[in-house]
């Protein structure tokens, strides 16, 4: 068991996968280090490891390390017995821990028939997920972050600013330096943390006004809604030196509520 | 219960017997009916026999064949027939999985040594020149592809496999427009262009269908939205009480009246221009119609050109709900 680099408090992958060197497994590794997550990987000491004892070193590593998710191959090897050798490991492992996410990593696509046939020998709320190995790490992470479903204490929105959700604090880094946005507070806070979750687990998905109005006042609460926004744009922007326009950090979406984009630097 | 192959055979073995002992009696009538038996209209009794017995015997061959059909069974050379068929289709797509693992090989292999490549130069902090980022970004790129081009093929193995049966499950329509999202999102940062989506109502539920021919269905879609996009490709999810629907809209430059009419042929692909290097199969818009309506749905398309300043194209996904009885 090899780690890769030190924690940030993100949570503990481990990789399962005879070819867990290999320069597509080591890109994933690197993006989820990079988002904070610490990697492991079942790293056998001979190299002529067989199938079989990859499970069994797989879960002696679950039992050992507790890790918060799996990533896991679906093919150990060439030989034919061996090709879907990583759905008897998850087979194994939904049984020891059927509460353990694990992301199965394919080597092409499944086809829907064979995919269909996994899922429905699993429990219906088995928190197992398919990947093809050919997905981007940025998929990957992602798919991970939902699986998992932890979300963390400081969620980073691009270079330039980072939510505290624990202590509802709102930074913005300026020349390496963190300053804190004091007039995010309150429900602005909560109406930035709601856009930054979501946006966390999801990029691209809009936040219903729905969700929002919750967090704003008064008769029109859509209008009331519109002015916070402004606010926290407007308090930002006074840090950074900026103007945001209608299209910049928080936009709006033809009347449906609205969703946040990562200043571009 | 009526085993129709064994009815076959049977029914032939003692029919082309009986056939036979009609024959031989009228064979033998001529030589020893007149002397054995007394003449019934002049003609010996023996021959009457032989005639009924080549009638009955006959009639017995015929209905080994046509009796299994009219008693609802199926005949043994279509049975043959279809178990040879479904055996061609296991057959295929074993094939096909091999022949799809050993072709992403090479790319899995290229694809890796980009991701070390760029990970190395970014990490040096030198600027990367301008041919070598192209390259490393074409390499990126064409990765999406090839993933929609061997799923697309795959499926069309089984789309025209015989006797694949369609396959229900619960699913949620919303987790799946998310996992395509992840999966374009990042395509379509990459030349600044957006992608939002959401569900009417937010809490849209689930649905019976299948789950990985939706998902098909629209990542062919949001492909061919990323390509052709300007700026931004919207996702909406809706529903009624009988039929969920999912509208993929893009603001392009629209698809001219006299293409649109051919988008859904098998093999049209939407480069205008003879020179155009492709990009596409052409299979992407076949198979997802041809999926949608297998699962008893549709897929509309409507599109408005430039240069009207309203230009876009939004198809429109409709399913059925599936609520099982």
């Amino acid at each position: 068991m090899v780690p890769m680099s030190d924690s940030r408090g993100q949570g503990k992958i481990l990789i399962v996968d005879d070819e867990w060197e290999s320069p597509i497994v080591v890109a994933v590794r690197r993006k989820l280090e990079s988002e904070g997550w610490r990697t492991l990987a079942v790293e056998p000491e001979a190299p002529w490891l067989l199938a079989d004892e990859f499970e069994t070193e797989a879960l002696y590593a679950i039992e050992e390390e507790q890790p918060d998710g799996v990533l896991l191959d679906v093919r150990f090897g060439e030989h034919k017995d061996d090709r879907f050798k990583g759905l008897g490991i998850l087979r194994k492992i939904t049984e020891r821990y059927p509460k353990l996410p694990v992301l199965m990593f394919t080597q092409y696509a499944q086809g829907p028939d064979r995919e269909t046939a996994v899922r429905g020998s699993l429990k219906w709320d088995a928190p197992v997920d398919f990947i093809d190995k050919l997905a981007s790490p940025e998929e990957v992470v992602l798919r991970l972050r939902r699986l998992i479903g932890n979300t963390p204490q400081v969620i980073s929105i691009g270079s330039l600013i980072k939510l505290d959700i624990g202590a509802k604090l709102v930074y913005v880094e300026v020349d390496d330096e963190s300053t804190m946005v004091n007039e995010i507070q309150g429900m602005k806070f909560e109406i930035l943390r709601e856009l930054a979750t979501t946006w966390y687990r999801s990029p691209g998905e809009l936040v219903p006004f729905s969700k929002l109005e919750r967090y704003s006042e008064g008769e029109d609460a859509r209008a009331s809604l519109r002015v916070r926004i402004r606010e926290i744009k407007d308090s930002l922007g006074a840090v950074l030196d900026m103007r945001f326009g209608a299209g910049d950090f928080i936009i709006n979406v033809r009347d449906q509520g609205y969703r946040l984009v990562p200043l571009k630097v | 219960m009526w085993n129709s192959d064994l009815l076959h055979s049977w029914a032939r073995i003692i029919g082309g017997a009986v056939v036979l002992a009609g024959v031989i009696s009228l064979v033998l009538a001529p030589l020893i009916g007149g002397s054995v038996f007394s003449s019934l209209w002049e003609i010996e009794p023996l021959s009457y026999i032989g005639a009924v017995l080549v009638i009955v015997g006959l009639a017995a061959i015929v209905l080994s064949y046509v009796g299994p059909r009219l008693l609802g069974l199926k005949a043994p050379e279509a049975e043959e027939e279809s178990g040879g068929m479904e055996q061609w289709s296991q057959v295929t797509q074993q094939y096909f999985d091999l022949f799809h693992h050993d072709l992403g090989r090479p790319l899995r292999r290229i694809l890796g040594r980009e991701r070390e490549s760029r990970a190395i130069l970014q990490s040096s902090g030198v600027a990367i020149e301008t041919p070598i980022k192209e390259l490393l970004d074409e390499i990126e790129k064409q990765t999406p592809n090839f993933r929609l081009m061997m799923s697309n093929i795959q499926v069309l193995v089984q789309l025209e496999a015989p006797n694949t049966s369609v396959k229900l499950q619960a699913l949620e329509p919303s987790e799946m427009v998310r996992r395509i999202v992840d999966r374009y999102f990042p395509i379509a940062a990459e030349s600044q262009k957006e992608i939002t989506w959401w569900s009417e109502p937010s809490e849209f539920g689930i649905v019976y269908s299948d789950g990985s021919a939706i998902e098909h269905i629209v990542a062919n879609l949001v492909d061919n939205a990323t390509r052709f996009t300007n700026t931004h490709i919207e996702i909406k999810l809706t529903k009624n009480p009988t039929h969920f629907f999912i509208r993929v809209w893009d603001d392009g430059p629209g698809i001219a009246p006299h293409y649109i009419q051919h988008i859904f042929d098998r093999g049209w692909t939407p480069e205008f221009t003879r020179g155009d290097e492709k990009s596409s199969s052409g299979l992407g818009l076949f198979i997802a119609r041809s999926l949608a309506r297998r699962y008893g749905g549709e897929l509309t398309v409507e599109s408005v050109t430039e240069p009207d300043p309203n230009h876009h194209t939004a198809f429109l996904l409709s399913l059925p709900s599936g609520e099982p009885e």
